[in-house]
């Protein structure tokens, strides 16, 4: 805002300044040229006329000299244009001249152009000097900070690389920097402990439920307690089996975590699905149709490859309608599980996460599909959920990249 | 049978021997490594159920000594923790069976069991209980000298049966056995009765009269 007025006070100081100096000489050449005509006639030269720069006549009597703005036609342009005029009278040989001399005035409109002009060219050309100048300081500055950003967006709790951020010889980037390193490696030892956590819990949980479960067993085997007794006693032993299940998700999702399993083999899909179907096909009352037009190895652990599976189907056996038919296929690097439903789920973005229940009624541990997405995150594979509107089908499929 | 049972949670350990000494074994207890390691060196048994995470030290070291000894005992291993490798290990270092906790009393019992029955104890691979008997080793059974041609499930159900005879055991018992971690798909138990009606008709009068209900919804294998 300043620059701006202060540019524009400039201007007009431009303007009066140039306006001042052009009258100037303008009256200087004039009262030179009358000078010079003054000899010419004292002299005795007879005068010369050029209308409308010099106008000579033989006048009566003597005029003071005189200097004034006028307005005259320009033939040659045709057009009025404002002249400077001089006149003086003179007397030679008895006689009196008057001389006008006439010059054109550089008009005040002309000049301002001039002055706008020239101010934005400079203005332009410092504009675009200045951008570029800064740009590349600029660049130079914040590079240590683009570099500490470009490292924070690559940050990932999962991977096992650290990241370090460097020091910069600029203080506050410094500080920037030695802040980060400390709040990561605040959060990595936090998030450690906490999988460390649930591993230790989970596996903490066993004994007691082995105790309590061994204590349950003990207590129907004792004749006096009455049938009621007894409902309430195994009803107990469900849920210890539920406690117990959750645990063994809990631990292998730790696992995972930790990076346990590193011992992949190469294992025949078809294969292993054909014997987890013969397992499900004796406590399911779902038929299963296996398609599989390809033989598919995957290279993974062994253990995991029978948890990813066994996962999928189970899944498709706990939420498909009874007596319905499970499709399994396996394609190229691809494998698919579907089961029947009459609409898609409600919330599919959610479907992979931790204790995620589509349905509350289901006896779930809500971890099945998340230690899916977990082993295919682990290995790189790609699982995803879509609802089939013709077929009335939820398909779960991995793609095994 | 002479049992040892390696184990510090001293509230296992005595529901383990509780539920063992019913069938008229000797059980004795060791509650910490040394006393286990002690023990093993002392004296003879049977089996020996051991718990991998004793709390002065391992129990896959107590494996180590028996091995060395050359003592032929069968060993069960229990433990907190389902990792393939410690599972590997124990096996390679001479255990004859794993079971992770938490497990049922009667599943521990018939791995005991058929610990004993593997040859190399000089444990017979017969069964006989009354006119039923057994042959682990072809898992057929013979009513009466007869064969009767049973399902995989109905063998197992009527090993399992046999191996815990006189016991209680309730269906989730009996699903954990027969299907291990996806007997939790189960919505109900009517595929266990299934197995257990058809067992029972395929013995004739012979079933029905040992396989007997408990508490209206539990099984009780047993002797008039």
């Amino acid at each position: 805002m300043m620059n701006i007025i202060l540019l524009v006070l400039t201007a007009i100081a431009l303007f009066i300044y140039t306006r001042v100096l052009l009258d100037d000489e303008t009256e200087e050449e004039l009262y030179s040229q009358v000078a010079f005509y003054e000899q010419h006639i004292q002299k005795g030269n007879s005068p010369i006329s050029i209308s409308p720069i010099i106008d000579i006549k033989i006048v009566a009597t003597k005029t003071p000299t005189v200097l004034k703005d006028t307005m005259m036609y320009d033939a040659r342009q045709k057009e009025i244009e404002l002249y400077r005029e001089i006149s003086r009278t003179i007397k030679s040989s008895d006689r009196y001249y008057q001389i006008k001399i006439r010059t054109l005035i550089i008009e005040s409109e002309d000049i301002f152009i001039g002055i706008i002009i020239s101010f934005i060219s400079v203005l332009l050309i410092a504009f675009v000097i200045l951008f570029f100048i800064n740009k590349s300081r600029n660049e130079k500055l914040w590079a240590p900070f683009f570099t500490s950003l470009n490292k924070l967006k690559s940050f990932s709790l999962e991977s096992r690389e650290p990241i370090i951020f460097e020091s910069s010889n600029i203080e506050e980037f410094n500080d920037l920097n030695n802040r980060l390193n400390a709040l990561i490696s605040k959060i990595n030892t936090d998030y450690s402990n906490l999988k460390q956590f649930t591993e230790d819990v989970s596996h903490e949980a066993q004994t007691p439920l082995a105790i309590m479960q061994a204590k349950i067993e003990n207590i129907i085997n004792k004749s006096d307690i009455s049938d009621i007794q007894y409902e309430e006693f195994t009803s107990i032993q469900k849920d210890v089996k539920r406690l117990t299940q959750l645990n063994k998700r809990l631990i292998i999702l730790a696992k995972i975590d930790n990076d346990q399993f590193s011992k992949p083999k190469t294992i025949d899909l078809k294969q292993l699905i054909t014997e987890r179907v013969e397992d499900f096909e004796d406590i399911s009352e779902n038929s299963f149709q296996i398609d599989h037009n390809s033989k598919t190895t995957i290279k993974m652990d062994p253990y995991l490859a029978e948890v990813l599976i066994n996962n999928l189907l189970t899944n498709a056996i706990k939420y498909s309608p009874s007596k319905s038919t499970i499709h399994i296929k396996v394609d190229g690097a691809m494998v698919q599980v579907a089961n029947s439903g009459a609409k898609m789920i409600s919330n599919p973005d959610r479907l992979f996460e931790r204790f995620y229940k589509e349905n509350s009624n289901k006896k779930a541990t809500g971890l099945g599909l998340s230690i899916v997405s977990k082993i295919c995150s682990y290995y790189g594979f790609t699982c995803s959920y879509r609802f089939n509107e013709i077929g009335k089908q939820h398909v779960f499929q991995i793609d095994f990249i | 049978m002479k049992i040892l049972i390696a184990e510090d949670e001293l509230a296992l350990q005595q529901s383990i021997k509780v539920y063992l000494e019913h069938d008229g074994n000797v059980c004795e207890i060791a509650s910490d490594f040394h006393e286990a390691q002690e023990k093993v060196d002392l004296y003879d048994y049977d089996v020996l159920i051991l718990d991998i995470n004793l709390e002065t030290g391992s129990g896959l070291e107590v494996l180590r000594t028996l091995k060395k000894n050359n003592k032929k005992v069968g060993v069960v291993i229990i433990s907190a923790n389902s990792s393939l490798e410690d599972k590997l290990e124990g096996l390679d270092l001479g255990a004859d069976d794993y079971i992770t906790k938490p497990f049922h009393l009667a599943e521990l019992n018939s791995r005991i069991k058929a610990v004993l029955r593997r040859g190399k104890f000089g444990g017979n691979d017969t069964i006989i209980f009354n006119e039923i008997r057994i042959d682990t080793r072809s898992r057929t059974a013979y009513v009466n000298d007869k064969p009767i041609t049973l399902t995989r499930k109905e063998y197992d159900l009527l090993l399992f049966f046999i191996s815990n005879q006189g016991r209680v055991l309730s269906k989730e018992i009996i699903a954990e056995h027969l299907w291990g971690d996806n007997s939790d798909l189960l919505d109900n138990f009517d595929f266990i009765y299934v197995h257990i009606n058809n067992l029972r008709k395929k013995m004739k009068d012979t079933g029905t009269r040992y396989i007997k209900t408990a508490y209206g919804s539990g099984y009780k294998f047993m002797a008039e």
